[in-house]
């Protein structure tokens, strides 16, 4: 429910975004079945709205944590798009030189980026300990930990919500709901109908909103951003999305009915903004020329993934340790 | 000039020392601040640094080892204490999975310079959960650096480098030490990690320890000497990164080793260190490196079983003649 | 398919003899009759010629390695024939022989063997150590736990070798090689080097066995010969033969020995053996060393007999002609060195045996009859170095005084 008008210009820029997104990942499941792309990777099909809209309520010193579903968020943050395509190929050339792959994607020196993670709930953790960070550090600074539905039944949720709220830490959680923790439907294990909700345990403030319209996601954002930003706190954003996707590339998604995909593709959010750019005055052209971009984009970061090397062998052994990594990994 | 003081104050002279120099360094964990800790290490640190710097945790400890995890990656330096090592099965994710792998897997882009103290070993009667000593835990995961002095002197010296190493350091202090009182330099030091201390030079066996264990090599070496055994007690200080120099020095000269731990003995870090000497110094070797372990049970409750548990200056003596033959 | 060359059975006693030097290479052609490689047993030295025309397929022993009698040596066959495919079957196990690549010449301690079939235990460092110092563990017996030899017993074993060996290895055994040490010596301007082989090396290996095994004590004892020389001048005038004071000696010394059965003893380990015979060990220096042939039941023979027999067997020797058996099993030895005029000298045990008799040169020497009278006679020295831990000085010493007066009164000897 978008109160606010947006120029054609902004809601191109949502636009673009989620194009990127969206081809990024189609690229990476096309080179993935193709059999290029080693172990697994999670695609944000369908979600591209939410971390569209979220990221762009951050400003440059606000800090990030992300999951195994991470892409999105890191094309919305503005990463390298070839730097994170070599790092799904393993080459030397990705943002973590080929040793995190698609779970690990990181930059911390550029974009604040903590770090997607295998793990699932512990970017919870670490985004509160980031937020502590700028408390003590006295920065203005905010962390967005952002996470699924799945792990908001992690005991750290409730852990470092708790202590977070305590400490009034700058602190500004989003959840992408998609309904599913791998194959198991959100509502099969767990009782309420939202997941935001349970910050109001914590005295901590939340909404709701609709992750297929970046508009709505902007809004609460911005208006969660401020309120951390402003000392009062963490606040718990929830956004509704629909992962087209299975659990990994190449999941058939079985286990869920038929009718989560007809939804899925009735509230497509690409197909929805475009809409309203045209009722904002944008041309059919500019829309397909933004998408093309969007995909030459990602066709050029394919190539530069698939032209970049492998690391040598001999890099399997660096990076463990700060200081003293020689000794350290020797024995 | 030197000083008489508990190990327990010694730990918290290092503390206090890195966070009057360096205003990264924050203190966190369960009843840090106002209690001031359950041995008295941090007392008067809140009045003197502030609730921001010394931090009351909930009993939360996956969360605030994870917090402290992401502080560190925004190049904080929080020093953690969990109330017993045993808790870090609580705090496995972040420790474990976070801490130790974060730099690798980020491709050398993070650094987490958090140092988690956690007070070990058995002998306090605290049974099956807060006696334990999981060194091979923490040395099992690439990533983590694992210190474990046994001296007030080394106990100071070995934290502040922790403090001020960029890597992720598991900081292992036995509660059984916190009380004693030792002579520590009085003027500002530090020891580096991964340097090992011949605590007693000997040339008929070696005996490779750390922590409380050192004190008991030391009584059984006094023992052994009186029989005409000359053992050398190797305190190895750090167990990650190891003083792999110091180990080849002294078995190149006593060509006996036993490695004495508290540590259960299936899959000790003990073992480990047993397996390498065998691998590597075979041809330097006498007779088969022993284990001097705990036993593989749970840790007892009861004086006269949890006894059984951990190794006494007479259990080296014994393993020492054994490996001897005398 | 090609022929097996395989090493001979020289004598009954052999199990087993040493390549020592390839005559013949690999690719070389050899004719039925040419001598293809020497090979070296206890003693001698053994040239093994070809059965066969052809060529020198494969060299399967190389120099250095000891190969049991029967053991595949080398293949001989026509050029680009394939050998070895099918698994030669010595009669002996090739086993220790076969490796291709061998243990080098210079392998310094034996393998550690089995002793009654089982493996000894000793520590990596003391083995290491070992096999630095070149000491035969295989009968050391261990300090450590469950009988671990460790590097104490190593040491222990070294330092007993140069002073008195409390343990060692039972003189019945082969003799362990000694101390390889190639290219520890630098060469100085004009230096040549040859290799340590054939019997120069065996030799070698003997002599420091036997001298670092056996706690020798060597006691000298001065024999008045003025009557021998003149009862060896009357035998020649009487009978017309001419007898050598050596045959004279060997005589005396094998009727002595019969009287002293006590010096005819062997240490093998844990058990001492009392020999039966009197089996004359006869040390003869030959150009490329030394070699000890043995007169059987030396005791038996008469003047004559053992005379002759001592000739055969030193001319035999010099020319490199003796059968193994023929140096073997002796019991005592007498080495000689009268004839260089040595005036005394510290004989090294023969192992088995357990005593070896010295003698040395004949010197004129004035002496002082009971009225003061000066007057002349003729002295020899002999020199028995006995094996301390068998025997004692007492007792050697009574054997050394009744073949002194057995030799001063040389009519009893042949009686």
């Amino acid at each position: 429910m978008a109160n606010k008008t947006y120029t054609k210009e902004q809601l191109a820029g949502f636009y673009r975004t989620m194009t990127r997104i969206r081809a990024f990942e189609e690229k990476a499941a096309e080179y993935f079945t193709k059999g290029m792309l080693a172990g697994n990777i999670h695609l944000s099909i369908g979600q591209e709205a939410a971390a569209a809209g979220a990221f762009a309520a951050m400003q440059p010193q606000d800090y990030f944590t992300s999951t195994h579903r991470g892409h999105g968020h890191a094309i919305a943050r503005g990463m390298d798009s070839k730097l994170a395509m070599a790092e799904l190929f393993g080459k030397k050339t990705g943002y973590c030189k080929g040793k995190g792959g698609s779970m690990h994607i990181a930059d911390m020196e550029k974009m604040n980026h903590l770090g997607a993670n295998g793990i699932v709930g512990a970017g919870q953790a670490i985004s509160a300990g980031s937020a502590l960070a700028s408390k003590i550090a006295g920065d203005d600074s905010v962390t967005v930990g952002c996470f699924g539905d799945g792990s908001t039944n992690e005991g750290t949720f409730h852990e470092s919500l708790n202590m977070a709220a305590a400490w009034k830490l700058p602190l500004v959680w989003f959840i992408e709901n998609n309904c599913y923790g791998v194959s198991t439907e959100i509502h099969r294990v767990t009782n309420t109908p939202d997941l935001a909700p349970r910050a109001a345990a914590y005295g901590v403030p939340y909404a709701v909103v609709d992750g297929t319209n970046p508009t709505e996601v902007y809004e609460a954002m911005q208006k969660a951003m401020e309120h951390a930003r402003s000392g009062k706190g963490p606040y718990v954003v929830e956004a509704k999305v629909y992962r087209y996707q299975g659990h990994y590339c190449g999941d058939p998604a079985v286990y869920r009915p038929a009718e989560y995909m007809e939804n899925a593709l009735k509230n497509d959010a690409i197909e929805k903004l475009g809409q309203r750019l045209l009722e904002a005055g944008a041309t059919q052209e500019e829309l397909d020329a933004m998408k093309q971009a969007a995909d030459e984009e990602m066709t050029a970061a394919v190539q530069f993934a698939i032209d970049s090397d492998y690391p040598d062998p001999a890099e399997a052994l660096t990076d463990m340790y700060a200081s003293d990594n020689e000794r350290c990994v020797a024995r | 000039m030197s000083k008489k003081i508990t190990i327990s104050k010694a730990i918290g002279e290092a503390l206090h020392e890195e966070m009057v120099r360096d205003e990264k360094v924050f203190i966190i964990g369960e009843d840090m601040a106002v209690m001031g800790n359950v041995f008295a290490i941090t007392k008067g640190f809140l009045e003197e640094f502030g609730p921001n710097r010394v931090i009351d945790t909930p009993i939360s400890e996956e969360g605030f080892c994870g917090m402290a995890v992401g502080a560190a990656m925004r190049g904080m330096r929080p020093v953690v204490e969990l109330m017993y090592n045993d808790f870090a099965t609580v705090a496995a994710d972040p420790l474990l999975n976070q801490a130790a792998k974060m730099r690798y897997m980020t491709g050398g882009q993070a650094t987490v310079p958090m140092v988690l103290r956690a007070p070990m070993g058995a002998g306090r009667r605290n049974a099956g959960q807060h006696s334990q000593s999981l060194e091979n835990l923490f040395c099992h995961f690439p990533g983590l650096k694992v210190v474990a002095p046994c001296t007030a002197k080394d106990a100071k010296g070995l934290l502040k480098t922790a403090i001020r190493d960029d890597d992720p350091v598991i900081f292992l202090e036995h509660k059984l030490l916190y009380a004693r009182k030792e002579e520590i330099p009085e003027e500002e030091y530090t020891i580096p990690l991964g340097l090992a201390d011949v605590k007693r030079e000997g040339k008929d066996l070696t005996v490779i320890t750390w922590s409380r264990e050192v004190n008991f090599a030391l009584e059984a070496a006094k023992t052994l000497e009186a029989e005409g055994i000359d053992v050398e007690v190797l305190d190895l200080r750090s167990l990650v990164p190891l003083d792999w120099d110091a180990i080849v020095k002294s078995v190149s000269k006593t060509h006996n080793v036993i490695i004495v731990s508290e540590e259960v003995k299936r899959g000790s870090y003990a073992g480990e260190l047993s397996a390498q000497i065998a691998e590597e110094l075979f041809d330097e070797l006498d007779a088969p490196v022993e284990r001097v372990c705990g036993l593989n049970i749970c840790s007892p409750f009861s004086p006269t079983l949890e006894d059984e548990n951990f190794p006494h200056p007479e259990t080296i003596v014994k393993a020492v003649k054994h490996v001897l033959n005398k | 398919m090609a022929f097996e060359v395989l090493m001979p059975q020289l004598g009954l006693t052999m199990e087993e003899g040493t390549v020592s030097e390839w005559k013949k290479h690999e690719g070389d052609a050899v004719k039925a009759g040419d001598v293809i490689l020497e090979i070296t047993t206890d003693k001698l030295t053994n040239e093994v010629t070809s059965e066969f025309d052809g060529t020198l397929l494969k060299i399967v022993a190389q120099e250095g390695e000891d190969v049991p009698v029967k053991g595949l040596l080398a293949y001989i066959g026509q050029p680009g024939e394939a050998v070895g495919g099918s698994a030669p079957a010595p009669a002996a196990a090739p086993a220790e022989a076969a490796p291709a690549a061998a243990a080098p010449a210079a392998a310094p301690v034996p393998a550690p063997a089995a002793v009654n079939g089982s493996r000894i235990r000793i520590s990596p460092l003391a083995r290491k150590t070992a096999a630095k110092l070149g000491v035969d563990y295989s009968h050391l017996s261990g300090s450590g736990s469950s009988g671990r030899i460790t590097q104490k017993d190593i040491l222990a074993a070294v330092e007993a070798q140069k002073n008195a060996p409390a343990e060692a290895a039972p003189a019945a055994a082969p003799a362990a090689k000694p101390v390889a040490k190639s290219g520890g010596l630098e060469l100085m301007e004009g230096d040549t080097v040859v290799k340590l082989a054939g019997m120069r090396k065996v030799v070698a290996e003997r002599m420091w066995a036997s001298h670092n095994e056996i706690p020798p004590v060597t006691q000298n004892i001065k024999v008045d010969v003025t009557a021998l020389m003149k009862f060896r001048k009357m035998l020649l005038a009487e009978t017309g033969k001419k007898y050598s004071v050596n045959d004279l000696i060997l005589k005396a010394t094998a009727k002595c020995l019969r009287q002293h059965p006590e010096m005819l003893v062997s240490y093998d380990g844990d058990r001492i053996i009392q020999r039966a015979h009197v089996n004359l060990g006869v040390a003869v220096a030959l150009d490329a060393g030394l070699i000890v042939p043995v007169i059987r039941d030396a005791d038996k023979m008469g003047l004559d007999a053992l005379s002759a027999a001592a000739k055969d067997l030193a001319a035999r020797a010099k020319e490199n002609k003796l059968t193994p058996d023929e140096y073997k099993g002796s019991t005592f030895t007498v080495s000689n060195l009268g004839m260089f005029g040595i005036e005394t000298f510290t004989p090294i045990i023969n192992q088995p045996d357990a005593a070896i008799l010295g003698v040395c040169a004949i010197a004129d020497e004035l002496d002082m009859d009971e009225e003061g009278k000066l007057f002349k006679k003729q002295v020899m020295r002999l020199s028995v170095t006995l094996d301390h831990r068998l025997l004692d000085g007492a007792v050697v010493a009574k054997f050394e005084m009744d073949l002194r007066d057995l030799l001063q009164n040389p009519m009893q000897i042949v009686l």
